[in-house]
């Protein structure tokens, strides 16, 4: 083939694999072109041929790189994650299906929308826990570590969860945490922190309490009294005639902001309120005084 | 294995376009949304990135009859073919029930083709198929090329780098004129469903 006939044939495969984003390819072929083209500068007299040639190059480049940097996720339109959650759900059981769709949403990067799909799913209490973690995972994706650390907080005073249950998720998303280096400690389910109205049947068997003194000269002191008899969220302990000092504090309606209730099972810090108190005018027990404590949270 | 749904009496089969990147794969997708508007069920749904190639996948729903009373669904996929989405086009590949391999004809992609084949054999070994037993079609698609004096390989060159041991059906494509686009769907959609029938015994 002649010189130019070899140029033109170079080009012209340039031209069309560059037409289908076939860059190396393209590249390739240009700058073979343009070698040759500079061997035989005696025969081409076209001389504007080479730096064309090279603007060329130049913009296949500047494509490469575009290519290169482009993100491998994006966020899809909405009409493509109905796709991806409806179709790479493979399980045929339902709650199942539901929850293999947002992992696809997940998987393939739409985080957003996989949130929306899994906060829609913490309805259903038999995947639950999965579900929960699974948000974390997501936000945990998108960086968003601020976010699920506020979740957890969030499922902490409400009540999708129990204490269990948030022990749990607590451990999964600390884990994390740790993994990824960052210094966040998670507050505890039972911390006093967590203000939450507690109803009869959620109350243990409680054994004993401390009660810390706010004010007064015992400020700060912890005193440990046995349960004498519990009646659901109302405890009963003796106090004997002689610790004067806390007699006189201990009055009905006084609210107790730190407790320690301590069950067989785990000890608890709560709130409690005095709601009843008397003296003991005969048996054993005679001059002793009775307290009913009142637990309002735990 | 395709999904089988007893109680809306629906058989659904995912056919996926598999090859190296800008062979030619959303361009036959394309050409059959155009031109089989009968089939077609519903909207072609591109996964794409900004710059217009394929991110995670093209998808086209379609509608081929019935079979023993059952309306079969047809669900048409493309991967991407850069080697960097890998994991995209597993995923894409899962509880796949037929193939078409979209070989690019020209030279200098002839090593590409060869690679895509390898990483389809693979990924399929991954989930448990052979790719001697699924149902399988090879197109060797931009033939139109040699009229504008492009070097692509001879079909010769390709059934011998590509076909020679799978020995399945293959076509003559140009994608971008529709030729031999038809023919590979139709052979695809064939094969997928003489081997679903197969395994349910019917
Ligand atoms: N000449 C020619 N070009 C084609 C043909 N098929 C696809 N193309 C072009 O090849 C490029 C890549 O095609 P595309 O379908 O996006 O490839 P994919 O990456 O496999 O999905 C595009 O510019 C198409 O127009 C064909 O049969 N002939
Ligand atoms: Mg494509």
């Amino acid at each position: 083939m002649d010189v130019k006939e070899r140029i033109k044939s170079l080009l012209q495969q340039a031209d069309i694999y560059q037409a289908q984003g076939l860059l190396n390819e393209a590249k390739d072929r240009y700058m073979q072109a343009g070698q040759i083209i500079k061997q035989h500068e005696d025969v081409i007299r076209n001389k504007s041929l080479l730096s064309s040639i090279a603007a060329k190059v130049r913009a296949i480049n500047d494509d490469m790189k575009r290519l290169e940097e482009s993100p491998l996720l994006r966020e899809m339109p909405e009409q493509v994650q109905e796709v991806i959650r409806t179709k790479f759900s493979f399980s045929k059981d339902d709650n199942l299906k539901d929850m293999e769709g947002a992992i696809a949403l997940a998987k393939f990067g739409q985080y957003k929308r996989a949130l929306r799909e899994f906060n829609e799913l913490l309805s259903r209490e038999d995947i639950r826990m999965d579900v929960a973690k699974n948000i974390f995972r997501c936000h945990m994706a998108m960086d968003l570590i601020e976010d699920a650390a506020v979740q957890y907080e969030q499922w902490m005073n409400g009540n999708l969860f129990s204490v269990g249950q948030l022990g749990k998720l607590r451990f999964f998303l600390q884990n994390i945490l740790e993994k990824k280096g960052i210094d966040r400690q998670l507050p505890m389910p039972d911390d006093p922190g967590r203000e939450k109205e507690v109803t009869q049947e959620e109350i243990l068997d409680i054994s004993s309490v401390g009660i810390t003194i706010s004010e007064g000269v015992k400020k700060g002191e912890t005193i440990e009294y046995d349960v004498s008899f519990q009646s659901g969220n109302v405890i009963n302990i003796l106090i004997s005639s002689t610790d004067k000092y806390l007699l006189e504090h201990l009055d009905v309606g006084i609210t107790l902001d730190q407790v320690q209730f301590y069950s067989p099972m785990a000890m608890f810090n709560g709130k409690a309120v005095v709601s009843a108190k008397s003296k003991i005018e005969s048996g054993p027990k005679q001059g002793y005084y009775s307290l009913d404590i009142k637990i309002k949270s735990i | 294995m395709a999904n089988i749904n007893l109680k809306d009496r629906e058989i659904e089969c995912k056919i996926v376009y598999y090859g190296p990147g800008r062979c030619g794969k959303t361009t036959n997708l394309e050409y059959i949304f155009k031109t089989f508007r009968k089939q077609v069920t519903g909207d072609m749904v591109c996964a794409k990135t900004e710059g217009d190639r394929t991110l995670f996948f093209d998808f086209l729903p379609m509608g081929v009859g019935k079979v023993k009373g059952f309306d079969v669904r047809i669900q048409l996929y493309t991967v991407p073919g850069q080697v960097k989405y890998a994991s995209t086009r597993k995923m894409v590949l899962r509880e796949v029930d037929g193939l078409v391999f979209v070989a690019d004809s020209l030279e200098v992609r002839r090593e590409k083709n060869a690679l895509s084949l390898k990483d389809l054999h693979q990924n399929l070994k991954e989930y448990g198929l052979s790719i001697m037993k699924i149902p399988l079609i090879l197109q060797y698609n931009k033939r139109d090329l040699a009229e504008q004096n492009i070097p692509i390989m001879s079909i010769e060159q390709m059934e011998k780098d590509l076909n020679r041991q799978l020995k399945a059906p293959s076509f003559p494509a140009s994608a971008v004129i529709g030729t031999g686009v038809g023919e590979t769907l139709k052979a695809i959609i064939k094969l997928t469903l003489q081997s679903m029938k197969q395994k349910m015994g019917w």
